[in-house]
């Protein structure tokens, strides 16, 4: 596997904040960010449920994470955090930790609201993405 | 700095070389050996940068240690048997407890240089929920 194709809510301020930290982090592998109301992610991964609900990674060997454990495939593709994606995925923590991605990711629009951008009064927004796809 | 007695300073400078040297020799050669181990696990497919790393790394571990004994060989003496073991006592105490330092430091350069590599090729610790069959490009 070399690309994770990350497919987040660009409408939601957070998640443009989490992308953007992502994209300050040294990876292992190759990240491509694609908004997932975009038709260009209805056309290559319009067959996923949940589409645009929750957070969904795909990698080009066709491998697919949604929800909590896509969260933890962000965390191992990044250098920094790998040795916590093995943690989170079967330590002691393991359920904890996928509650806690899950209740993030469904309250994202409420928790935008907290991390105020001049931009998005309302933690609702669309910011203009970095130049190109790739990191 | 008043006179020195020296009667006995020549004794303890021996031993405490032949003693600091040989000290740092067994400890060169045991992290030499196993921790070849480590690296031959981390380089797998190139042996040859195993064996230099690990080169590299005793040298280094030579020069640090040698420095400092030879550092810390200077006495401002001792004029009887007594104060000469205690003298000598001394030295290789502050060696002893300087080589324990390194060698401790050289097992973590061991384990941070294996923890780099092991986690370098570790897979997705989650399984996928589905599989595309087709690569969506």
């Amino acid at each position: 596997m070399e690309t994770l194709t990350v497919l987040y809510d660009a409408d939601c301020a957070l998640c443009v904040r989490c992308r953007e930290w992502m994209l300050g982090q040294p990876a292992y592998v190759m990240l491509e960010f694609l908004p997932a109301a975009t038709a260009e992610a209805r056309r290559r991964y319009g067959v996923l449920p949940r589409l645009g609900e929750e957070l969904i990674v795909a990698a080009d060997d066709g491998r697919v994470w949604r929800g909590g454990r896509a969260f933890i495939v962000c965390l191992w593709a990044l250098v920094a955090w790998r040795e916590w994606s093995a943690t989170l995925a079967d330590g002691p923590f393991a359920p904890l930790a996928e509650r806690f991605f899950v209740a993030l990711s469904s309250n994202r629009r409420f928790l935008a609201r907290w991390f105020h951008h001049r931009d998005c009064p309302d933690g609702t927004c669309r910011r203009p993405a970095p130049e190109g796809p790739y990191r | 700095m008043g006179t020195r007695n020296l009667e006995y300073l020549i004794p303890v400078y021996v031993a405490y070389g032949a003693l600091s040297v040989a000290l740092t020799i067994w400890l060169a050669r045991t992290l030499f050996k196993n921790g070849a181990v480590f690296l031959e696990e981390v380089f797998a497919d190139t042996p040859k940068m195993a064996d230099a790393v690990n080169h590299l790394l005793v040298v280094g571990f030579y020069l640090l240690n040698l420095g400092y004994a030879a550092l810390l060989l200077k006495a401002n003496g001792s004029g009887n048997a007594i104060e000469a073991i205690e003298v000598l006592a001394w030295k290789l105490g502050a060696l002893l407890l300087s080589l324990g330092g390194m060698h401790f430091f050289n097992l973590y350069l061991f384990y941070r240089i294996r923890r780099r590599a092991l986690l370098g090729r570790m897979p997705v610790p989650v399984a996928p929920q589905a599989q595309f069959s087709w690569p969506a490009r």
